[in-house]
């Protein structure tokens, strides 16, 4: 549906800075992570009846959870500065202007990456557990994945994996 | 087989012997060193609890582990190839000693040169008749001044009042300090004249279209407009980013497929974006009018929302000059959008945009002509609700200036063997084209065409009456390589205006229709007519 004018699409994204990707960068924005991760687990522990494997578990995947619709669910920007130059775009993608390995990158790659090996360790390797946490941490970390390409998007350096969703068009 | 090898080859056996011992001893060390490390003892406790005999388990782990890594370690690099080539020094240097700067203005052509010559210059108010720099009085058939509201004296005595109170320019947006009150009187003014929720005023015509469709369209919305639409609608077009669609000039069957087509590429991607419709109510660049009742009736079959740019027929068609939707007997609110002008036959300047209150709410805040040009001078403002006042209580202007109309169109269309009428009979901008069957005869292109209509205006400014041509260059300039099939014909335009006689019209459209039969029977253009 997007007429294809990477030319006029790239002005118009660089015609206002993207505040909807840039705060990553911002100060205290990895911080934040590790806070909403110590209050999702209190939150959690505080409900009467929940052992410390599925405390953990439920930490895990409620996070996961958040971060998918947050980074990969979500298209487009809040605001009307770049006459929808951003539309077709994920917060993942929007990041750094698309750009891979960067630290923002590598710190909200590493979050999931952690927090599932913390919760496998709590929940003391019990399958079920780790199966549970081990999707949820693939569904979070197969979408930042860099180097897959789809064979009809020319440039593409993004990938998109519908879990909800199909895959959109461009 | 090991007893077997160890008697051919003992030399062998003693070297992976000793071998095994030192791999052992050098594993130990190894392990001790390791152990030797701080927080070591934490990762070995780790790993032994970690592996659980669950060895595939542990493997995911590990992967899962060494890609991190890998990650963790792996150099940045954009995604967005550089746009520009990296340049030394001296090629720098080079570049800018080798740069001739291109003129701002291109260098006039030919045809644009005796154009520009011949422009008559008005001196004094303009008006049914005008003077002319070179002394001359002369009939004005040029100006969009039809029911001659340029020389109601109320008018121009309820203009002088207003400029006195308000001073000229409001001196900021409306957002910022622009609205007055008579702004607001004069939104609600039109609102209560159409019979729409609500209208909004803008500083300039021109810029309103331009600005209402990108306020509603944005980038991977569908807008489905008419090939014929005029220059400021393209530009609010192009500067919407929308994908455009193009249908026929009022060929609704044609505009019918279009949407269809739209529809079902959506309903099988499964996709829903915003859907215009963009037309003209009177067709600036043929004079012809659109078929609303249709349209209507498309629209809501499949589901789009319909912009109607009533610059040219708002103030002309309809009983009171309400526009298309008088005219066709639509209820205004059924058309999403309407634009129109206030500067034409109203006599006053801007333009302005109706529709529900939800509509002109938004384009409050994001539309571009209105949150960032000054707003309308307080006089054009109040001469604009003057004036659709006259209009509302008098509508016996409007069947005067028809009948001039009617005059002026006896005369030229069916008694001119070179031009026919494309306009609507109650246009009053006559728009003149060559017949075609004299197009192909004498094999005129659109450059030949724009030539003798030139010679045309000229001819008949000579006899008396002043009338002007139909500027396509803008537009055909902004023609895209792929819109060769946009048919846009030169041709001569007459605006009529009630402030003439009957007989006075009539005798201005002899004069126009001998000038054409004279020019084209030149001996000169019948030459280059048939040798180019």
């Amino acid at each position: 549906m997007e007429p294809l004018e990477p030319l006029e699409q790239l002005s118009d994204q660089s015609a206002l800075p993207n505040l909807n990707a840039n705060w990553v960068n911002a100060k205290g924005a990895w911080t934040i992570h590790i806070v909403l991760i110590v209050a999702l687990k209190i939150l959690w522990d505080v409900i009467p009846g929940v052992s410390q494997e599925t405390s953990w578990t439920l930490t895990n995947i409620s996070y996961m959870f958040g971060s998918y619709i947050m980074f990969h669910w979500v298209r487009g920007v809040p605001f009307d500065f770049n006459s929808g130059a951003y539309d077709n775009l994920n917060m993942w993608e929007q990041i750094d202007d698309g750009a891979q390995y960067t630290p923002a990158k590598k710190f909200l790659l590493s979050v999931p990456i952690v927090l599932f090996l913390l919760s496998t360790h709590y929940t003391h390797y019990d399958l079920a557990y780790f199966t549970i946490n081990f999707l949820a941490v693939l569904g979070v970390v197969i979408p930042k994945l860099p180097f897959v390409r789809y064979p009809h998007l020319k440039n593409s350096h993004r990938m998109r994996v519908g879990l909800f969703s199909g895959v959109p068009d461009d | 087989m090991r007893a077997r090898l160890s008697e051919l080859h003992p030399i062998a056996d003693m070297d992976l012997n000793e071998a095994q011992t030192y791999i052992s001893a050098s594993l130990h060390s190894l392990f001790e060193a390791f152990q030797r490390v701080p927080g070591s003892a934490v990762l070995i406790r780790y790993v032994r609890s970690s592996y659980q005999n669950d060895p595939i388990r542990s493997a995911i782990e590990l992967i899962l582990v060494i890609f991190f890594v890998r990650y963790l370690l792996s150099p940045s690099y954009p995604t967005h190839g550089s746009n520009y080539i990296k340049l030394r020094e001296d090629e720098i240097d080079e570049l800018v000693r080798d740069w001739e700067p291109e003129p701002l203005v291109a260098e006039r052509t030919a045809f644009e040169e005796s154009e520009a010559e011949r422009i008559p210059v008005v001196v004094g108010p303009t008006g049914p008749k005008v003077k002319l720099g070179n002394g001359r009085t002369v009939t004005n058939l040029a100006s969009y001044n039809f029911y001659n509201f340029n020389a109601s004296e109320s008018i121009k005595e309820k203009a002088i009042q207003t400029l006195r109170t308000y001073g000229v320019g409001p001196c900021g947006p409306p957002q910022f300090y622009g609205t007055q009150d008579v702004h607001m009187q004069t939104e609600a003014d039109i609102a209560s004249f159409l019979g729409t929720q609500s209208a909004i005023v803008y500083a300039h015509a021109f810029s309103t279209i331009t600005s209402v469709i990108p306020c509603f369209c944005k980038r991977g919305d569908v807008i489905v407009a008419d090939k014929m639409v005029n220059y400021s609608i393209r530009k609010g077009l192009e500067a919407s980013r929308s994908s455009i669609r193009w249908f026929n000039h009022n060929d609704m069957a044609d505009l019918e497929r279009v949407m269809a087509k739209v529809a079902e590429e959506q309903a099988k991607k499964k996709i829903l974006t915003r859907r215009f419709i963009v037309t003209e109510g009177l067709f600036e660049m043929v004079g012809d009018c659109s078929d609303l009742p249709k349209l209507i009736e498309l629209k809501e079959r499949y589901k789009f929302r319909l912009a109607l740019d009533e610059t040219n027929s708002f103030g002309v068609l309809g009983r009171n000059g309400r526009g298309l939707t008088e005219a066709q007997n639509v209820d205004a609110e059924a058309v999403d959008v309407i634009v129109g002008s206030l500067s034409g036959p109203l006599c006053a300047a801007g333009g302005f945009c109706a529709g529900s209150a939800d509509v002109v709410r938004h384009q409050r805040i994001n539309a571009l002509a209105y949150t960032y040009s000054a707003a309308l001078p307080a006089m054009s403002a109040v001469t604009a609700s003057e004036t659709l006042n006259v209009l509302q209580c008098n509508p016996d202007i409007l069947i005067q200036c028809r009948e001039n109309i009617r005059a002026m169109r006896a005369q030229l269309d069916p008694r001119s063997d070179w031009v026919v009428c494309t306009s609507d009979p109650e246009n009053p901008i006559i728009i003149l084209v060559f017949k075609p069957d004299v197009i192909q005869t004498r094999r005129l292109s659109i450059e030949d065409q724009e030539r003798l209509f030139s010679d045309c205006v000229e001819e008949s400014l000579v006899n008396g009456v002043l009338i002007t041509r139909l500027k396509t260059t803008p537009l055909i300039n902004s023609l895209g390589p792929k819109d060769t099939d946009v048919n846009i014909q030169p041709a001569l335009k007459v605006c009529i205006t009630s402030g003439l006689s009957k007989k006075e019209i009539e005798k201005a459209g002899t004069t126009i229709r001998h000038a054409i039969t004279k020019v084209m029977t030149r001996k000169t253009n019948r030459l280059s007519g048939s040798g180019s």
